[in-house]
């Protein structure tokens, strides 16, 4: 008889959740994720505008690029068991990449007051660098599951969803 | 959806454990990278808050032929994280947009919780002659620029510029000099010069005012030297009796006053002769 050590597991019996609840459990994810990623920094940005301040990123560009990433994130949650998992996964962190790289295309933003003679200039390319690493290491993670999932397809599943 | 899958008790495959630490490192990155952009917002409200406190800037004649501005600059840092390569620039402008003087001082690092005061020495030359010789006779805006750069909390390099219009008060405001008819008196040829001006600086004008008188061709026709003890806001009118030298006429010429006092010896600008 074995006695399992701290880094094994006991598998039996795991259990993945049906699509039906995935999905729902994934609108809910959706909609916290669009007022994070979307309804959030537009109202900020929106907030900026009427004060007459030039917001550092076009709202169409928030708008667009939040939806895409809080689409492909829900996505990835719903479709966790399957192997589109990685790819998406990888997919999620590639537009956040691309996201934040177009944010940081100026990296210096500008805020000028004409009426009192101020002129404010904030770089922050160093920190979009910095932010950059988040997605990078889930890009990574993604590429990882996709080659895990090639090798030996649902051999995860009993550590992604256990007893 | 349930199922049994391999065998009952067993390790994650090497693949998967991988791609779980970097999952878990990219999480608590995400989680650091939103600490630190919250505490970095909280700081910078701090920092905005506690505004920059200018102490009393006071000018003065300087003794190398300058006016002097003499002040201090204070910021305190009352957030979580430093601000470094802290650099002020201030140049002063007068109305047409000539440059008058800068300073420079720092660069510093403001540590968290710390302040630190910049002493801000200004001295605008006017002599030769220039664009800051005008600060004698006229009153005048000034346009007072401030650059500053630093870097905030590591990752943030921030510049800020502002322009501050100055009224500035001519020490010697609206100088006027005029010459009476030459009398011929104990065998002396003198004239008398009538001085007058206001004080519209903030410091007291204490010593002598010497006059040369010029002809056109700038020759020296006579003299007179006159004594000032004209308070802030002071008027001065004064006539006194210059010695002249005959047959030297000031028929278009001009007036050169030379301040002496306060540790300085400042020319005034030429004042042409009716």
């Amino acid at each position: 008889m074995t006695t399992p050590s701290s880094r094994m597991l006991d598998l039996s019996g795991y259990q993945v959740p049906p699509l039906s609840y995935r999905i729902l459990a994934g609108s809910v994810r959706l909609v916290a994720l669009l007022v994070l990623l979307v309804g959030l920094p537009d109202a900020v940005l929106a907030y900026l505008s009427s004060h007459g301040v030039t917001p550092p990123v076009p709202l169409l560009t928030v708008t667009v690029a939040g939806a895409v990433i809080s689409g492909l994130v829900t996505a990835r949650y719903i479709l966790r068991p399957t192997r589109a998992f990685g790819p998406v996964s990888a997919a999620s962190s590639f537009a956040t990449i691309g996201y934040l790289l177009t944010i940081g295309l100026g990296a210096v933003y500008r805020l000028a007051l004409p009426s009192r003679s101020i002129e404010l200039t904030l770089g922050y390319g160093s920190l979009v660098e910095l932010a950059l690493l988040v997605p990078g290491l889930a890009l990574v993670a993604g590429v990882l599951t996709t080659l895990e999932d090639l090798r030996s397809p649902g051999e995860r599943l009993p550590f992604d969803f256990p007893p | 959806m349930a199922s049994i899958y391999l065998t009952r008790v067993r390790r994650p495959p090497p693949l998967y454990r991988l791609a779980r630490v970097f999952r878990r490192v990219s999480l608590v990155a995400l989680v650091l990278l939103i600490l630190y952009l919250a505490t970095v917002g909280y700081s910078a409200s701090e920092l905005v808050q506690s505004s920059p406190r200018s102490g009393g800037f006071s000018a003065g004649f300087a003794a190398n032929n300058s006016v002097s501005i003499q002040g201090s600059f204070s910021l305190s840092n009352p957030g979580m994280y430093p601000v470094s390569a802290l650099s002020l620039e201030m140049r002063i402008q007068n109305g047409s947009g000539a440059l008058l003087g800068a300073v420079v001082a720092g660069p510093v690092t403001l540590a968290p919780q710390a302040a630190t005061t910049f002493p801000i020495s200004v001295y605008l030359p006017i002599q030769p002659v220039g664009a800051a010789a005008s600060l004698l006779v006229s009153d005048q805006y000034l346009t007072l620029g401030l650059w500053g750069n630093a870097t905030y909390a590591y990752l943030f390099p921030i510049s800020i510029h502002f322009d501050q219009q100055r009224s500035w008060g001519a020490p010697f405001s609206n100088l006027r000099i005029s010459v009476g008819t030459p009398v011929v008196g104990g065998g002396n040829l003198s004239a008398p010069v009538t001085v007058g001006f206001t004080n519209h600086a903030s410091f007291a004008e204490v010593g002598n005012l010497a006059l040369a008188l010029l002809s056109a061709r700038g020759a020296a026709c006579g003299e007179v030297s006159f004594s000032l003890a004209v308070p802030p806001s002071g008027f001065y009118f004064q006539t006194e009796n210059a010695a002249m030298t005959s047959g030297c006429s000031l028929s278009g010429g001009s007036a050169v006053a030379t301040f002496v006092g306060s540790g300085a010896s400042i020319v005034l600008p030429p004042e042409a002769l009716p």
